[in-house]
C-alpha cells in the first residue's frame, strides 16, 4: 500500500493528542516529497472540513474535485475528517448538529490549523467549509487568531436549526411540496409569517446562533477575505430569503461593517449540495477566481497573500506582503 | 510523514492507495496482531457511501476489536480511490474485489478469509464467494441485481428532485432511463452514469443460490448468512435523515454478525475445508 501517489498522500495530524486522517492534494509543481524546501516558506493553504457528518470526500466526492483543482492552480490543499467522523477516531455527540452550531469543532480546529501551519510551512491556511462545515469554519477561524487568512463558506447558515423535525411538521412540509392545494396554504403561511417579521422590524429571530454570529462579527469586522456561496433555495428568489424567513445574509454584511471584505456569489446551477456537475464547476470557477484576487500567485511557484498584520499601536489591519516563491 | 496510527482499543489503522489497473484504490486496513480471521469490507454503492459511512467504519473497528483483521476500501472511481466514475464498470468493481482478496488472503494463508459486502457490495462480494474465494460470506440487504440497486437509487433521486424543482425542470425516471438507454449520460446524486453502467448492471446478478440461507446452504459447503436490513439499519441503508443517525448504537446489528463470523470460522476449522483462493 502506498502512502502517496501522484499529486495527492495521506497524511495525520496528531498533536496533543488528537489524531485527525486526512488527505492532501500537493500544489502543482510541488517538492515530491510533499514537505517544504528549507529556503522556501509561506505559503498559504486550503483546509476543508466535513460537512455535518459526512466523511471528507463530501457528496458525490464534491470535495476531491474541488481540492485536486485548487491545488493545480498552486494552493496546497488538505481534506480532514474531524474527530469521530470520515476515518478520523473518536466519539460523536449524539446531537452532532448541536454539538457543531455550539462551536464543538472549533478548539479541535483551530489547534490542528496551528500544528498544520507549523509542519508544513505555511502562512495561514483559508478555511472552506459547506453548512453546518461552514459553521465549523467560522468558529475555528475565530479561535485561531492569525493563522486563518481567509474563508470560504458555502450556504452557511446562522440559525440553530431543529435536527429532526416534528413528525406532523415533516408531514404538512411534505404535503406542501407535493399537492397544489398545500402549495397555497403553504403561500398563505408564508405571508402570515412575513407579516410577524416585519411587525418584528430587525430583531434577531429567538433561534438565532448568537454565538456564531458574534464569532462572524469579530472576523468579517477585521478585513478578514470572505467568500459566501449560495445555493438557491426553494421559494427563495436570488439570494434572498423564503417569504417569512428573516434575511441572515442581509443582517451578517450589516454587521461585518466597513472595512469588512465579504463577498457574496449565487451558485444558480447549485442545489444546497453543491455536488452536482454544473454546481461544483461553478464553485470552483468562483473560488480561483476569488483565490487569485486575494491571494494572488504572482508567477511560478511565488505567493503574494494578503496577511493580517499588528502594526505598532496593535491595531489589526491589512497589508500585502510578496512572499517567497515556493520553491526558491 | 505517518499514514498509520492506532484507532479504538490499540488496533492499528493503516491508510493506503493500493496500486490497479489506471487507478489506485483507497485502503485502511484494520490491522490485529495474529489475527483469527481476515474479512474484507465490500461497500455500498458510491452515492450510498457517504451516509453509510460511519457505521462502516464502525463495524470495521468492531470486527477489529474482535480480533479480525478488516480491510475495507472505496471503488474505483469513488470517494478516496482515483479513476474517474464515468468511466467504470461493474467488470472493474468486480476486479477491484478479487485483488484486495488476494491481497488479504496472501497476508497469511493460514488465516481464514471473510467476504462482507453491503447493497451492491453484497452481490459482489457473493459473486466472487461462487467463484470460490473466501471461506464464508455475510450479505447485508443483497439486492437481487446491481440493476435493481441503481434503478432504486434513481428512482429515489427523481422523488427527490420532484419535491425541490419546479415540473418543467425536474425530468421523471422514464426520461432518465430513455436518456441512459440511448447511449447519454445522466448525473445521480453528483455522479454521471454511463450507459455501460446500466446496461452491464442487469449482468451483475445475486447468484440463484444465493436468494436465501437454505439453498445457499445446499449449495454451498461454506457459511454463508443473508440479511435484509431495515430501516433501524440506516444510514447504512437508505431511510434515515442525514444528521440524526450518526451516533446510533448499532450493537444490536454489529453482535450478533460478528457472532455469526465467529461461528463460521469454527465451522470452518470443523471441517477443514477452507476455500483456497
Amino acid at each position: 500500500m502506498l502512502r502517496a501517489i501522484e499529486g495527492r498522500e495521506l497524511i495525520t495530524l496528531d498533536g496533543d493528542g488528537v489524531l485527525l486522517r486526512g488527505t492532501f492534494h500537493k500544489p502543482q509543481a510541488h517538492a515530491p516529497d510533499a514537505e517544504p524546501d528549507p529556503g522556501t516558506r509561506n505559503p498559504v493553504g486550503l483546509v476543508l472540513l466535513n460537512s455535518l457528518s459526512l466523511p471528507r470526500a463530501a457528496a458525490g466526492d464534491s470535495a476531491v474535485y474541488w481540492a485536486d483543482s485548487f491545488a493545480s492552480c498552486g494552493y496546497p490543499t488538505f481534506r480532514f475528517d474531524l474527530p469521530g467522523l470520515g476515518d478520523t477516531t473518536g466519539e460523536i455527540p449524539t446531537e452532532l448538529l448541536s454539538f457543531i452550531n455550539a462551536g464543538g469543532y472549533g478548539p479541535v480546529g483551530s489547534a490542528k490549523i496551528k500544528e498544520l501551519v507549523e509542519r508544513f510551512g505555511l502562512s495561514g491556511v483559508i478555511l472552506f467549509g459547506h453548512c453546518a462545515g461552514a459553521v465549523s469554519a467560522l468558529y475555528a477561524a475565530a479561535a485561531s487568531g492569525e493563522e486563518c487568512k481567509g474563508l470560504i463558506l458555502l450556504d452557511p447558515y446562522f440559525h440553530l436549526p431543529q435536527a429532526v423535525r416534528p413528525k406532523l411538521r415533516q408531514k404538512l412540509s411534505d404535503w406542501a411540496l407535493q399537492s397544489r392545494i398545500g402549495g397555497l396554504v403553504s403561500n398563505v403561511y408564508d405571508r402570515i409569517r412575513d407579516i410577524t417579521l416585519i411587525l418584528r422590524g430587525d430583531a434577531l429571530p429567538g433561534n438565532a446562533n448568537s454565538s456564531l454570529l458574534s464569532c462572524w462579527k469579530g472576523l468579517a469586522s477585521t478585513g478578514l477575505p470572505i467568500l459566501l456561496l449560495k445555493a438557491p433555495a426553494r421559494k427563495a428568489p436570488g439570494t434572498k430569503p423564503r417569504v417569512g424567513e428573516f434575511d441572515y445574509l442581509k443582517h451578517v454584511l450589516q454587521i461585518a461593517g466597513r472595512k469588512s471584505q465579504v463577498a457574496v456569489q449565487l451558485i444558480e446551477t447549485a442545489d444546497h449540495s453543491f455536488a452536482n456537475r454544473a454546481g461544483r464547476a461553478s464553485v470552483r470557477r468562483h473560488t480561483e477566481r476569488w483565490l487569485s484576487d486575494s491571494f494572488p500567485l504572482t508567477k511560478r511557484g511565488e505567493v503574494a497573500v494578503n496577511v493580517l498584520c499588528t502594526d505598532t499601536d496593535n491595531k489589526k489591519g491589512y497589508a500585502k506582503y510578496q512572499l517567497d516563491c515556493l520553491h526558491g | 510523514m505517518k499514514t498509520q496510527h492506532h484507532g479504538d482499543g490499540g488496533v492499528l489503522e493503516r491508510a493506503g492507495y493500493f496500486d490497479v489497473s489506471g487507478a489506485h484504490l483507497y485502503t485502511v486496513l484494520h490491522e490485529v496482531p495474529d489475527p483469527v480471521a481476515r474479512v474484507l469490507l465490500i461497500g455500498p454503492f458510491a452515492s450510498e457511501r457517504h451516509n453509510s459511512y460511519l457505521p462502516w467504519v464502525r463495524w470495521a473497528r468492531y470486527l477489529a476489536g474482535k480480533r479480525m483483521e478488516v480491510l475495507r476500501y472505496d471503488y474505483r472511481g469513488v470517494g478516496e480511490s482515483t479513476g474517474s466514475f464515468e468511466e467504470m464498470t461493474f467488470e472493474h468493481w468486480r476486479e477491484d474485489v478479487l485483488l484486495l482478496a488476494e491481497w488479504l488472503k496472501a497476508r497469511s494463508p493460514n488465516v481464514p478469509l471473510v467476504l462482507h459486502g453491503l447493497e451492491i457490495g453484497a452481490v459482489l462480494a457473493a459473486r466472487a464467494f461462487n467463484d470460490g474465494i473466501g471461506g464464508s460470506v455475510l450479505l447485508w440487504s443483497p439486492p437481487a441485481s446491481a440493476h435493481q440497486a441503481l434503478r432504486s437509487t434513481l428512482m429515489r433521486w427523481v422523488g427527490l428532485e420532484h419535491l425541490y424543482k419546479s415540473g418543467e425542470e425536474a425530468k421523471s425516471a422514464a426520461e432518465y432511463i430513455r436518456e441512459l438507454e440511448q447511449g447519454s449520460f445522466i448525473e445521480v446524486e453528483g455522479y454521471r452514469w454511463s450507459s455501460a453502467l446500466w446496461r452491464d448492471s442487469s449482468d451483475v446478478t445475486l447468484p440463484s443460490s444465493m436468494l436465501d440461507e437454505t439453498t445457499a446452504a445446499l449449495a454451498y459447503d461454506r457459511p454463508v448468512r443473508v440479511v435484509k436490513l431495515d430501516r433501524r439499519a440506516a444510514p447504512l441503508i437508505k431511510g434515515g435523515f442525514v444528521g440524526y443517525d450518526e451516533a446510533k448504537d448499532f450493537s444490536w446489528l454489529f453482535a450478533p454478525n460478528s457472532d455469526w463470523i465467529t461461528a463460521s470460522l469454527a465451522a470452518q476449522r470443523g471441517d477443514s475445508h477452507v476455500a483456497s483462493d
